[in-house]
């Protein structure tokens, strides 16, 4: 097929030595220490993200071997109920949140420039941040559990036994903290993937014609950005009636417990899906790999994942059959739940033709691979089995459903992230592997898996329920219970071996040559180990393949070294992939994890309950932030970078639509969703809760005006900061970031007045909802105030000009946000009184 | 990028469907509207049948205008989306005429 693509000259050829170590000099780590806290490197970030889950799964995996030796036999002593429970709910946070979702963050931040032809990540310090919140939140959990204050009302945390009354202590805190924590960089992740993979792809490459891994990512990082925030919003809600008394989820104070298990579960389903999307990615690029042949139907492969992204938020209330929801509702969610395995089952049949049209040679990866096919398929087939209503109120918490969300996760997720690491351990460490030790820990897990979780099925089917410690009155459930424990000991010692297999191939295995499995994909078009900047040049149209491995390290291709001493990158149009302009990415800093810090001690001021000194933290999370904003303004007034012959373009700096543009339109989906969220939520108590109208309802007109006031002041503000980025230079851009900054303000304060104005938020759950409307609107005019502040700044240093907008465009977005969501929180409450 | 915009919004339609006619029937079963009646039956099942129905309409029409013909992975996307979203809507909501409301 021809090459239709706009040619780019190739640049002249350069020693590739040369460029190595000029690039190397700029995008290496630090040194020592240093090195380990100020790394902003995706590589570095990428497999420190992973090793990091490793250590998690390992932990939560003797949690589970802990499990297995209590339920052996039917009067376990081997733990008491009070462990047991905090046992099995580790077991489950861990593996969710501090496994599985940072596995696949880690895999996508280390993965993706190389598969797409980039240096880094869109942003370098949001991947640092990410890991320190990550690392940080997730210590955070695990030392609950060495102190025995972890949380144990199960990695759902249902209402009203995680509520103060039944939970008291700070267990439930723990989870709900420290799970927030940990979601930021699952929010960091999703940000930067969506605007790397948009933007920051090789020259040429169209949309519609990267790599699947690519669309497999993006439909996760879209799926977090919408998934994520119910989860934190009703980790706040659930905070918030802990600490203060707000009561969300009190029935007799207009509160619904359902409200927490809807919340819960937008996230928790959709996020099946969000740790199965990668896995499936690294099988759509692993498959053709060792098939040799292209992969099969990539137009419906990338159908199949659009289906599959928006069906998944069709189906959370099938976690909820039981609580007593309408015939009708039932049905929705029956039928779309039945559905969803048609875009699975499209991608499965790909993958399964695809190996059907070429020869496929089983190396290790593969086995793997085969393994997912035997154990997902099985998952997915109990899991049609659950979306039918009647089937799955027989089995509703019981074993069966421990046994068929096993099937899943560890089938979807588990054996493709074993194949990735085996596939591409020779990029990481550039060694081949030692023989043997692979397979045999391959058969062990798959034997240990299916031999744990198999007669679990039957296990639940005969009536056992999830979560109980012993069962004397059941010995038809010993044998069975027996065989799982002896399962889940022989596949835990296959994780060991395949633990030592990565060791020993790290340490000991012959040097790899390049490509070693002879993939077509850019992310082996360089050398093993992968170097810190990826490729010496940037590939584009007709090199960007692995075959283009030497003409890119000649400095043949895009922006080749890093003759300017700074890490520079290629961005390019979103459809096209046309280049657009080169971003200056940040270097080596410690401002990702002094930020991390910042916020590490608010959630631990928080768990103490020193409220009064929460402010503190919040000032240190502020006067980080204000660091973080320097990087959208400069004095220099840069000439246009030489990228190839024929072909300039201009920095960062002199262009309106950046990546922190696109990443502030990202950051503003989920923060839009968590709003949406939180409407649903009034929506929900309004009419479904009982005991509703709330007392002495009523607004005055002093509300009104307050409320009047505040939209205007934002409206001022909005209109402030288009004139501070249309007239950016002294003194009319100064004038207009000036009045932005006031008007912030005195919005603001009306809100304060507002504040002033409200009942009793302990009393009923629309007096919450209302404090909480209001906060959401305080946090937001914070940001704008914060973005007025950074504009003014930079224009008074003259680190803007008539080409250069600063934090211009992106306080104009967040300021729209603000007047937006208030707007319709004003519409929302005086609907409310209308209908009460 | 105009093209990811058509190719979402089959699948778009059935979100924004999906939440209409589940919202309509969480305030329906709130307001006590099966007990309401009207000349072709209760009101609550009418109401829920004709914005589904209204939608799969919007959604034919999406079929027919949005992206008919065209070669390449593109076109195909943009098709895909159009049928992908239609499909939903009719299966996931085809209990508005086959199951009880608020029961």
């Amino acid at each position: 097929m021809t090459d239709t693509r706009p040619a780019i000259a190739p640049n002249p050829p350069q020693r590739a030595i040369r460029l190595h170590r000029e690039l190397d000099r700029v995008w290496t780590d630090l040194p020592g220490w240093r090195g380990f806290l100020t790394s902003v490197n995706h590589g570095t970030l990428g497999l420190r993200f992973m090793a990091t889950a490793i250590v998690f799964f390992g932990i939560g995996g003797v949690l589970a071997m802990l499990i297995r030796a209590q339920l052996a036999t039917r009067d376990g002593a081997f733990l008491d109920t009070a462990l047991y429970n905090q046992i099995f709910t580790m077991h489950g946070s861990i593996m969710m949140f501090l496994f599985a979702i940072p596995m696949l963050e880690g895999l996508g931040l280390w993965l993706l420039p190389k598969i797409l032809g980039a240096r880094d990540m869109a942003f370098p310090r949001l991947s640092a941040l990410g890991y320190w919140c990550y690392l940080f939140g997730g210590i955070i959990i695990l030392l609950s559990l060495l102190a025995g204050v972890a949380p144990d009302g199960g990695w759902f945390m249902y209402v009203p036994l995680s509520g103060k009354t039944h939970t008291p202590g700070i267990s439930a805190d723990v989870w709900l903290l420290g799970v927030t924590f940990v979601e930021i960089s699952a929010i960091a992740a999703a940000v930067e993937i969506t605007v790397s993979i948009l933007r920051c792809r090789a020259a040429g490459m169209r949309l519609a014609a990267m790599p699947l891994m690519g669309w497999y990512m993006l439909g996760t990082a879209a799926m977090m950005l919408v998934g994520f925030p119910p989860l934190i919003l009703g980790s706040i809600l659930l905070e918030l009636e802990r600490a203060a008394g707000w009561p969300f989820f009190d029935i007799l104070r207009g509160g619904d417990p359902l409200l927490w298990q809807h919340l819960f579960w937008l996230f928790g389903h959709p996020e099946v899906y969000i740790i199965f999307l990668p896995a499936a990615g690294v099988l759509s690029t692993i498959i053709p790999v060792f098939a040799r042949v292209p992969i099969l139907g990539y137009g419906a492969i990338v159908a199949a994942i659009l289906g599959l992204v928006f069906l998944s938020f069709g189906l959370w209330v099938h976690h909820m059959f039981t609580v007593g929801i309408p015939h009708m509702a039932l049905a929705f969610f029956s039928a779309a739940s039945a559905l969803v395995a048609v875009p699975t089952a499209v991608q499965i049949f790909a993958w399964i033709g695809t190996m059907w049209a070429g020869r496929v040679t089983m190396r290790l990866p593969m086995l793997h691979v085969a393994g997912f096919f035997l154990t997902f398929v099985m998952g997915g087939l109990t899991g049609v089995m659950l979306a039918m209503v009647p089937f799955n109120w027989q089995a509703h918490d019981t074993a069966f459903v421990t046994a068929h969300l096993h099937y899943v996760l560890v089938g979807g997720f588990v054996f493709p992230m074993l194949a990735a690491i085996t596939y591409w351990m020779p990029m990481i460490c550039g060694r081949f592997r030692v023989r043997a030790l692979g397979e045999a820990a391959f058969l062990l897990i798959l034997v240990g898996f299916h031999g744990t979780f198999f007669l679990m099925h039957l296990t639940g089917l005969l009536g056992m329920p999830r979560r109980i410690d012993v069962y004397p009155d059941n010995p038809e459930w010993e044998w069975l219970n027996l065989i799982s424990s002896i399962g889940g000991m022989v596949m835990s010692a296959g994780f060991a071996l395949f633990a030592l297999d990565i060791a020993m191939q790290w340490l000991f295995g012959r040097r790899s040559r390049r490509n070693p499995w002879r993939a077509p994909t850019l992310d082996w078009a360089m050398a093993l180990p992968a170097p810190s900047y990826n490729v010496a040049s940037l590939p584009g149209p007709g090199r960007d393949t692995a075959d283009a491995l030497l003409p890119l390290a000649r400095g043949e291709g895009l922006l080749p070294g890093a003759p300017r001493g700074r890490r520079e990158t290629l961005v390019v149009d979103p459809g096209s992939g046309r280049p657009d302009h080169v971003a200056v990415l940040p270097g080596n800093t410690a401002l990702p994890i002094v930020t991390a810090a910042t916020i590490g001690s608010l959630v631990l001021l928080m768990l103490a309950g020193l409220y009064p000194l929460a402010p503190l933290a919040i000032l240190a999370i502020l006067w980080a932030a204000w660091r973080w904003g320097r990087i959208m303004g400069t004095a220099d007034e840069a000439a246009p970078i030489p990228v190839a012959p024929g072909l300039s373009l201009p920095e960062h700096y002199q262009c309106r639509n950046t990546l922190a543009f696109s990443g502030a339109v990202a950051l503003l989906v989920a923060d839009g969703t968590l709003y949406a969220s939180l409407l649903f939520g009034v929506a929900f108590l309004t009419v479904i809760a009982p005991n509703w109208p709330a007392p002495d309802s009523g607004l005055s007109m002093l509300d009104l005006w307050l409320a009047g006031g505040a939209l205007l002041a934002m409206a001022g503000g909005s209109l402030a900061a288009r004139l501070a980025e249309s007239r950016r230079t002294r003194p009319l851009g100064g004038q207009a970031a000036l009045a932005g900054i006031l008007a912030a303000i005195l919005g603001l304060a009306l809100l304060a007045g507002l504040a002033l104005q409200l009942d009793d938020p302990t009393r009923h759950a629309r007096n919450a909802l209302r404090g909480v409307l209001l906060g959401h609107a305080a946090v937001h005019g914070v940001i704008a105030l914060m973005m007025g502040l950074r504009s003014l700044a930079d224009i008074r240093a003259g680190r803007v000009s008539r080409t250069r907008r600063g934090a211009a465009p992106v306080w104009r977005l967040f300021g729209d946000f603000w007047l937006a969501t208030s707007a319709v929180s004003v519409a929302v409450v005086v609907l409310q009184e209308v209908l009460a | 990028m105009t093209w990811v915009a058509r190719m979402l919004a089959g699948p778009g339609l059935w979100a924004v469907l999906f939440c209409a006619v589940y919202g309509l029937h969480g305030l329906g079963c709130a307001w006590d509207w099966p007990a309401r009646q009207t000349p072709l039956g209760p009101l609550h099942p009418l109401g829920m049948i004709a914005l589904w129905l209204a939608g799969l309409a919007v959604h034919g029409a999406l079929i027919v205008l949005n992206g008919p013909g065209g070669e390449g992975t593109q076109a195909g996307l943009i098709r895909a989306g159009n049928w992908i979203g239609a499909v939903a809507s009719a299966v996931t909501l085809f209990p508005v005429i086959a199951a009880s409301t608020c029961g």
